[in-house]
């Protein structure tokens, strides 16, 4: 046996026989350790990453068949001409309840509970870095989510579209509870958004496994990092903003009160300093899944991987700098508006990188045409059509042309159902075997695919030219004299398309988690660390975290690629490694299930919700959740010793030292 | 299959760390950034309304004194001595819990508390200090949002620090309450930090307009 040691202190790496390291005792106890406690209490007290992103991903869901839902009964209402089926005030509770629901009950949600599904497991880690935190950010999501849908069915759905424009959103045009709903969801959904961010990152610099330098990082998790700073920078804008709004129409205050010196376009700027990052925030995970499931299924290691990520940083730099493209309507300075036309027309060149870099891949390599690869190819069609009706919008001139018409409206959904929900499907093909155990059935799924690919086309092509006619969006009916009811109708024909599209999916899913056929570890021989644990993955996704030896680990391992031991089996214990290089650092125990999770997000809960009526919320509700906060913080148990005061001191000090001299590398 | 495997053993590295060693500070760091956000979009708002105005800040609204709309400059500028102050005094608390110093950690915990609680107090009186309400106009609406936004930070920081102090005195000293206290450290300096050029913003700035 060779032994040698690292540079760091305490680690010691040599070769050790099988039969040694794979010790069905340590899985036991590890079972014994990490697994969930049974029972109702033991759901809601649960902190693992895999239990908690399920549920995101699965309410996302759900959420998404509701905006679904939504979207079906407004084309209904416009398949023909002076249609009766919704009036002119649940027509505006719909759109603004579909809007608001795909944007911030679904994409965002289920883009980031991927992420916190995937991002431990591919950087080799047994659990996130806050768990605790995470749960909470789940619940205040649900109950963000809850509280909209409450309202909707009320009859206080709110009506002023998803961003809740002001004077209309203002005290003035809006009385009633409508907008405070809206603006209150908001407050609860970023704060979630902001929580998953905040454990995403953290996860990714402190607890990849040894050899996984960010220069090896896999694709997602790159666009999962990129997107959590998006979310660090964007979201506090649009809470203030929300924010601002609700304390206008609560405590007449004069944020967006002209008469007194407020100003509505600084709502608008406050907005679309988050709106238009959000679009990336939802764009650019998805970017993480077709570069993940392009490499997968062209047996190849991604084409330019430092021009993909260096282009995902640049969008993520860029998109703060567009937001006034969706202000060119407003009275804004000449100069202002060709640079940000310039800056929209910027934004084309690291996304062009990055559409080069996939087809340079599939080109050449063994296209294995499966379900997944399937989704990604569509979303390179559509989304490159929504980036060219971009174009026309980015200019000031034909932007003013089709401003708020059904040109706007096939645009975004090009982008963002070409450049989001198409590989959202792929992904959720490619992911199920580790999820369940079993895989998808390849007919349901391709006939999912093209009634998706038909449907969605058919249903937004025509509004293309709607637009260019001159129909308005949010407008509950039309004249048959304007001569819009025949793309209207096939509009909604699409729509039953994309309805049917969805239900395949749901059978398939229904079918395959009974009768799929059994995945095992890694059905489609891919190359990145969660499937290097069985599926679906016990509770602490690896017996050993395996250290990796290059970008597409699985594909490049050897017996000489080393597997993490010594980490406590009894405790919750994960491997802590330098930011830059992942050369290992620490043990770090990670805190266990909590029940205070839950009660602080009711605390949250409470304040946000009686906030709508009385301003004496807001301190009562703080103190709720400080008092919550201690529950979650006090330590059950007494303080642990760790070898003695002497030993510790001794450490402490080097330790300080290093860093003072800056030695200590991060 | 070869019989043999390479692994990392790692059973004898620390169990314990500061600052970009531990995720606690990280996630400590991330949070400050939101805020910081927070407070450029305040900030912002504050710039943005200015241009509304004719003369800034607007005359005072109430009828007593119509004259000086400045914000009083008094009580502010104590507040502003008091948090350098208290921040000064964290530095040593963090170095002493470095050291595990418990006596030293306890001393200055007390004295940053009692700080805090006088910030705190005059924070109070600098809502009446820059004489205009909330409801009064958009100046007035931008500057009790900045206010209070501090203030509460002011007062989760005062919390922690509590909590953490009856930790100290009621237990041994822990090397993770040691690593919290360092975190609290650091959320202690950005509180002061993130005021100065605020209070340089709500208080100087108009000074000079
Ligand atoms: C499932 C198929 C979908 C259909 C049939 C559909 C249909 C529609 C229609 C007809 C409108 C315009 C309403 C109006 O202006 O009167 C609309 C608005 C909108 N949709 Fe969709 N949509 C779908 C999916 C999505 C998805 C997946 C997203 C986002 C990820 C989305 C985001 C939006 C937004 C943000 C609006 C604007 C709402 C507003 O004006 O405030 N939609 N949708
Ligand atoms: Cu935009």
């Amino acid at each position: 046996m060779s032994k040698t040691k690292e540079e760091n202190v305490g680690v010691v790496r040599e070769m050790r026989p099988r039969s040694e390291i794979d010790e069905s005792s340590e899985r036991q106890e590890l079972e014994r350790t990490w697994r969930a406690i049974p029972g109702l209490w033991g759901w809601l007290s649960n902190t693992n990453h895999k239990d908690i992103a399920m549920r995101y991903i699965v309410t996302a869901f759900i959420f998404f068949l509701l905006g679904g839902l939504e979207a079906a009964l407004m084309r209904l209402q416009l398949s023909k001409p002076e249609n009766t089926l919704l009036g002119p005030d649940l027509y505006n509770q719909i759109f603004t309840t579909h809007g608001t629901t795909m944007m911030f009950l679904f994409a965002v949600p289920i883009l980031e509970g991927i992420g916190l599904y995937f991002v431990p497991m591919m950087v080799g880690t047994r659990n996130v870095s806050f768990p605790r935190l995470n749960a909470f950010g789940y619940y205040c999501y649900l109950l963000g989510g809850l509280f909209l849908y409450a309202g909707f069915l009320l009859n206080v759905g709110p009506d002023t579209g998803w961003f809740s424009y002001v004077p209309l959103a203002g005290p003035e045009f809006s009385p009633g509870k409508r907008v405070d709903i809206w603006a209150q969801m908001i407050t609860f959904t970023e704060i979630s958004a902001l929580v998953g961010a905040v454990v995403i990152i953290t996860t990714i610099f402190k607890q990849r496994v040894p050899g996984m330098s960010l220069n090896r990082l896999p694709l997602f998790v790159w666009s999962e990092l990129v997107t959590s700073f998006m979310i660090i920078f964007a979201m506090p804008a649009v809470m203030m903003g929300s924010g601002m709004l609700a304390m206008d129409r609560l405590v007449s205050t004069h944020f967006f009160n002209p008469a007194e010196g407020g100003d509505a376009i600084l709502y608008q700027h406050i907005f679309w300093f988050f709106g238009h990052p959000e679009v990336y925030i939802i764009f650019i995970p998805a970017t993480g899944f077709v570069s993940t499931i392009i490499a997968t299924f062209t047996r190849r290691e991604t084409f330019g991987y430092l021009a993909l990520v260096l282009s995902l940083i640049a969008v993520g730099f860029i998109g703060f700098g567009l937001w006034v493209h969706h202000m060119f309507a407003t009275p804004l300075p000449q100069l202002g508006q060709s640079f940000f036309t310039g800056a929209s027309m910027m934004i084309a060149i690291p996304n062009g990188v990055q559409i080069f870099c996939w087809l340079a891949t599939l080109w050449g390599g063994k296209v294995n045409l499966k379900t997944p690869l399937l989704f990604v190819l569509g979303f390179v069609f559509i989304f490159v059509l929504g980036g060219l009706s971009g174009i026309v919008l980015a200019s000031v001139p034909t932007d003013l042309q089709v401003h708020d018409t059904y040109f706007v409206v096939a645009h975004f959904h090009y982008v963002l159902i070409g450049g989001a929900v198409f590989p959202l499907f792929g992904a959720l093909y490619y992911w199920f075997p580790k999820w369940t155990g079993r895989m998808m059935s390849e007919h349901l799924g391709k006939l999912n695919f093209w009634l998706l690919f038909a449907g969605f086309n058919l249903t937004f092509f025509p509004m293309h030219q709607l637009g260019l006619r001159g129909m308005p969006r949010r407008v509950y009916t039309y004249l048959p004299e304007m001569n819009w009811a025949s793309f209207n109708l096939v509009a909604t024909i699409g729509a039953g398309v994309m309805f049917l599209s969805v239900l395949t999916f749901l059978i398939n899913v229904w079918v395959s988690r009974r009768s799929g056929a059994v995945a095992g570890a890694n059905p489609w021989n891919a190359a990145t660390l969660e499937w290097a644990t069985e599926s679906p993955a016990p509770a602490y996704n690896f017996i050993h975290p395996p250290a990796v030896n290059g970008r597409y680990p699985l594909w490049t391992r050897t017996a000489e690629t080393p597997v993490v031991t010594g980490l406590s089996a009894e405790r919750r214990e994960v491997l802590l490694t330098s930011v830059v290089d992942a050369l290992p650092q620490q043990r770090h125990e990670l805190h266990g299930h909590s029940i205070w999770p839950l009660v602080t997000s009711f605390a949250v809960g409470v304040t946000l919700i009686f906030g709508i009526f009385t301003p004496w919320a807001y301190p009562v509700g703080s103190a709720l959740m400080l008092l919550a906060l201690y529950g979650w913080f006090w330590p059950k148990e007494g303080p642990k010793q760790y070898g003695t005061k002497e030993e510790q001191k001794l450490f402490f000090k080097h330790q300080t030292e290093l860093s003072l001299r800056g030695q200590d590398p991060i | 299959m070869r019989e043999e495997q390479m692994v990392l053993d790692v059973k004898g590295l620390p169990e314990h760390g500061f600052d970009t060693r531990e995720p606690m500070w990280w996630g400590n760091l991330l949070l400050l950034l939101i805020e910081t956000m927070t407070f450029v979009i305040a900030g912002a708002a504050f710039f943005y309304v200015s241009q509304n105005f004719n003369i800034w800040p607007p005359p005072r609204t109430e009828t007593y004194s119509q004259l000086n709309p400045l914000p009083g400059l008094g009580n502010p500028t104590a507040n502003l001595i008091a948090l350098i102050v208290s921040a000064s005094v964290m530095i040593w608390v963090d170095r002493s819990a470095r050291r595990a110093d418990k006596r030293a950690i306890k001393i200055g915990l007390l004295i940053c508390l009692l700080l805090n609680l006088g910030s705190i107090t005059l924070r109070a009186f600098e809502f009446m200090s820059i004489h205009v309400r909330w409801n009064s106009n958009a100046y007035g609406s931008v500057l009790w949002a900045i206010l209070i936004l501090h203030l509460m930070h002011l007062i989760v920081e005062t919390a922690e620090a509590f909590i953490l102090s009856v930790y100290t005195f009621n237990r041994p000293l822990d090397p993770r309450h040691r690593l919290d206290i360092t975190v609290l450290a650091v959320y202690w300096y950005w509180v002061t930090i993130i005021w100065i050029p605020l209070y340089l913003m709500i208080y100087l700035g108009p000074r000079f307009h």
